[in-house]
């Protein structure tokens, strides 16, 4: 079964975001800025009423910060959607084999696509060692849920 | 505290617990085995072991189970006193509350919900048969269906219609075997349903605040569309009929949808009045209660973070407020004594007045206790000194104690009022009594602010943490600790530059605006490019996938689409305060700025207490020795230099009052500084530790990292 991804580039690296986490495409993102968040964090963007952040892929794979980029994939996680700003056009491919495995913290490992490869990048495990989870917000989702 | 670390400390306590469940066990047995005059110290070790269990709940968090075992405890004290025997009843229920205490210890370990039905059940079969076991032939029915003293402050909503049995069947038959028919027969929840009125439907809250986040949605797409009409169309959009009704419609709709989330101040005045009674029977005075304003109505979630904050205030006017019968009759009141509450809308805030007519608040008492603590209570006036009783700390050292020592300070009371955006005032008369003000907004779903900008930005700044907002340009700057400073009120205050504490450029041209905003720990000014005006916003929280951001309290959406940053006032005080390495000012040093070396020795015999304490200690950067009693603790000081002990009073072999009175005798270690700890919060109490020698005394109740830190820094010697 072939996986159907999403390839974008930053330098000149192609990396993938499998398809079916994929919400939508955004062009020309103005992020918000937050004050005082590390520098992956770009800021936050309204999508229609939802107030999503936004991160530097480049920055999140430590392949070299992009800060501004005339893209954003939108992505879904569990704690929420979240946008990374990428510096190309992303185009929808279905990807060959996998080739071996990858380096980089949150990739899953080095594909084949027509014409290279790609880097097959899980954002949610990119995302989580910058996110809020602390004690405190898991013990309040948990009773959150109890309280349901 | 890291989620590792506090599960490591609960499975600490899980081990420590089941330990002392066992011998509690054995205990229990052992009273029905011996003869009755030799039950003094079977009696006094059960007495130690649920006080224990106690502390070390609170410790790691587990209040219930730490209310609980204060229900259990207070009971035992009559044993231990003598004016109860006991009695196989008795004993019945003393293993069955054991048998609870066990099993709230693992379903609080395993994370489920504790159940607070099977709780008040296995403390109402306690209650009984003490009852009985006093008097068992004179017991009047009212007397004994009013015997649910104590089971700690009742959650939100009120308890369920239907009490367990034994409240509502004063029948010796059934008190006596407690056991059989009250305990195991596990309560279902609490069944609401049966309050319903014909005609209402119960619709779960997230519904309902979705409800309200789509009409809000609304009403700025609404907002958006007048603005296409202007700009892309040429038209006011004013001047359109359907769009100025639409609006309208909007603006209702969004007004139900608010008020679909309110509930009348009534819906918890029951168990504030049984509070009142409790407290009232407990301390053995005659207070009335009286209630108006009940229909005022106020936001659900507001109403739920206040109620443990009014039950403790109301707890608190029958305690310290009203006046014992002896001193209402020479004060010429008459005997009765009133509390009441008051409650109502004024404009988008709603007022919940406590009020007695006692004695009032007792300034000097205040003003001496706020000296013990190190504060300058002369340079305050009468205002400032009684803003003390507020103070973190305050309550935990002395001054306000709990009826039954269970409760939370005023400190806390304030920070749970600020929690609901309210803030609580305090008013006192001497000698005819005092008055808490709780003044809360009616909902957390809209929120006023101050906006301003800065950098270039717009930022949204809560009103009710906005003290007031002044030119620059007409204020005179001082400088105090290398720092600038303005003068509010008589007071200096600290100004930073709203921009470089947010971390972004400044781009002020001119001198900007001064806008001064309070916090849990003081005031603070900060300057900003300009004042853009008030707005009611709507405020959603940041996406869990960025890291929590001290200084920002929320986002909202602004009606042409861009995002609005609602800053958070007390976050940005203390990262100023934090920046550019200025000195803090006395009152609220922080306590992460210094580097601490010096050797401590903690006693206590609960294992997860010592083993908090020593993490918290050895993290500040001290070098930790625990000892499990004060025995050990002697054989320790013995071997080694200490600077401070840290001590435990109810422990077995010696305990805390025991061992500090022994270093205070002992020549060589005379200027071993020792702090007592715990859970034991009333008067005569602390006074025995002072008068045993004790530097200093904090209440587990109350005990946090900071509070620790602080005591400890107080009395040993650390290098900045």
């Amino acid at each position: 079964m072939t996986l159907s991804a999403l390839i974008f580039p930053i330098g000149d690296d192609h990396y993938a975001v499998a398809a079916d986490t994929v919400r939508e495409v955004v062009s020309e993102p103005r992020p918000t800025r937050l004050p005082t968040v590390p520098a992956v964090v770009l800021g936050a963007f309204n999508l229609r009423g939802e107030v999503v952040p936004m991160f530097d892929a480049g920055a999140l794979l430590g392949v070299g910060p992009l800060v501004e980029g005339p893209f954003a994939i939108v992505v879904t996680t569990a704690m929420g959607p979240a946008g990374i700003v990428v510096a190309g056009l992303p185009r929808v491919v279905d990807l060959g084999e996998q080739l071996g495995p990858s380096d980089l913290r949150g990739t899953l490992g080095i594909y084949g696509i027509e014409g290279g490869v790609a880097v097959l990048v899980d954002v949610e495990a990119l995302l989580l060692p910058y996110s809020n989870l602390d004690a405190s917000a898991v013990t309040a989702a948990a009773e959150g849920r109890a309280a349901r | 505290m890291t989620l590792k670390g506090l599960d490591k400390l609960r499975m600490l306590f899980a081990q420590e617990a089941e330990q002392r469940l066992a011998r509690l066990g054995q205990l229990v047995l052992e009273l029905e085995r011996r003869p009755l005059d030799d039950l003094g110290e079977a009696i006094a070790e059960i007495f130690r072991e649920v006080h224990t269990l106690k502390g070390s709940a609170a410790v790691v968090g587990f209040e219930d189970i730490g209310r609980y075992a204060h229900g259990v405890e207070e009971k035992l004290g009559q044993l231990r006193s003598g004016s109860v025997l006991p009695t196989a009843p008795i004993v019945d229920a003393l293993l069955v509350a054991v048998d609870r205490l066990g099993s709230m210890i693992n379903e609080s370990v395993a994370g489920a919900d504790v159940d607070d039905g099977a709780n008040a059940a296995a403390l109402d079969a306690l209650d009984v048969a003490f009852l009985v076991a006093l008097a068992p032939a004179s017991i009047p029915a009212v007397a004994l269906a009013a015997a649910g003293a104590a089971e700690g402050p009742s959650p939100l909503p009120p308890p369920p219609l239907a009490p367990p049995v034994p409240r509502s069947d004063p029948s010796p038959a059934a008190a006596l075997d407690p056991a059989a028919d009250a305990v195991p027969a596990t309560p279902a929840p609490a069944p609401v349903v049966a309050r319903e009125a014909a005609g209402t439907v119960m619709v779960p809250v997230e519904r309902l605040d979705e409800l309200v986040r789509m009409v809000g949605e609304a009403a700025g797409a609404n907002l958006r569309v007048g603005r296409v009409l202007t700009e892309r169309l040429g038209v006011d959009a004013v001047d359109v009929l359907e769009f100025t009704e639409l609006s309208r419609v909007l603006n209702d709709l969004q007004e139900c949808a608010m008020r679909t989330r309110m509930v009348p101040v009534s819906t918890i005045t029951d168990s504030l009045q049984r509070a009142v009674r409790d407290a009232a029977r407990s301390l053995g005075k005659d207070v009335r209660w009286e209630v108006r304003g009940e229909d005022t109505e106020l936001d659900r979630e507001v109403l739920h973070k206040l109620s443990d904050s009014l039950l403790h205030l109301v707890r608190n006017a029958v305690d310290h407020g009203v006046d014992t019968p002896e001193e209402r009759a020479i004060a010429g009141k008459p005997a009765q004594a009133v509390v009441r509450l008051h409650a109502m809308q004024l404009g988008s805030e709603v007022i919940i007045a406590i009020t007695d007519d006692g004695g009032g608040v007792d300034l000097p008492r205040v003003r001496a206790q706020g000296a013990r603590l190190g504060l300058d209570v002369d340079a305050m006036n009468d205002d400032e000194a009684m803003q003390l009783i507020f103070a973190s700390g305050f309550s935990t050292a002395t001054f306000v104690s709990d009826i039954s020592g269970r409760g939370v300070g005023l400190d806390a009371v304030r920070s749970s009022v600020e929690a609901a955006r309210g803030r609580v005032e305090v008013r006192s008369t001497p000698g005819l009594g005092g008055e808490f003000r709780v003044i809360v907004p009616i909902t957390l779903a809209v929120l006023r602010c101050l906006l301003v900008e800065a950098s270039g930005q717009r930022f949204a700044l809560p009103l009710h943490r906005v003290d007031l907002a002044q030119a620059a340009a007409t204020t005179s700057l001082l400088h105090a600790e290398g720092q600038p400073m303005i003068d509010v009120g008589g007071r200096p205050v600290p100004v930073s530059d709203l921009a470089e504490v947010l971390g972004v450029p400044s781009t002020r041209v001119g001198a900007g605006t001064f806008v001064v905003v309070t916090g849990a720990a003081g005031r603070a000014a900060f300057t900003v490019d300009a004042l853009v005006g008030q707005r009611d916003v709507v405020v959603k929280g940041l996406s869990p996938l960025v890291p929590r951001l001290e200084v920002v309290a929320g986002t909202s959406i602004e009606p042409d689409g861009s995002i609005l940053l609602v800053l958070d006032p007390p976050g940005l005080i203390e990262r100023a305060r934090r920046g550019g390495g200025r000195t803090a000012r006395a009152v609220a040093a922080p306590v992460a700025a210094r580097t601490r070396n010096g050797r401590l020795l903690v006693v206590d015999d609960a294992l997860t207490v010592r083993e908090l304490q020593r993490s918290i200690l050895e993290r500040a950067g001290f070098d930790v020795t625990v000892a499990g009693d004060g025995v050990e603790a002697m054989a320790l000081l013995g071997a080694g230099e200490y600077e401070l002990v840290l001590t435990d009073v109810e422990m077995p072999r010696m305990d805390g009052f025991a061992l500090t009175e022994q270093i205070r005798a002992h020549p060589s270690l005379r200027n071993v500084a020792v702090l007592i700890l715990t859970s034991l919060a009333s008067d005569s109490d602390r006074l025995r530790g002072m008068e045993a020698g004790a530097d200093g005394y904090i209440v587990k109740s109350a005990f946090d990292e900071r509070g620790l830190l602080a005591a400890v820094d107080r009395l040993v010697g650390t290098t900045t």
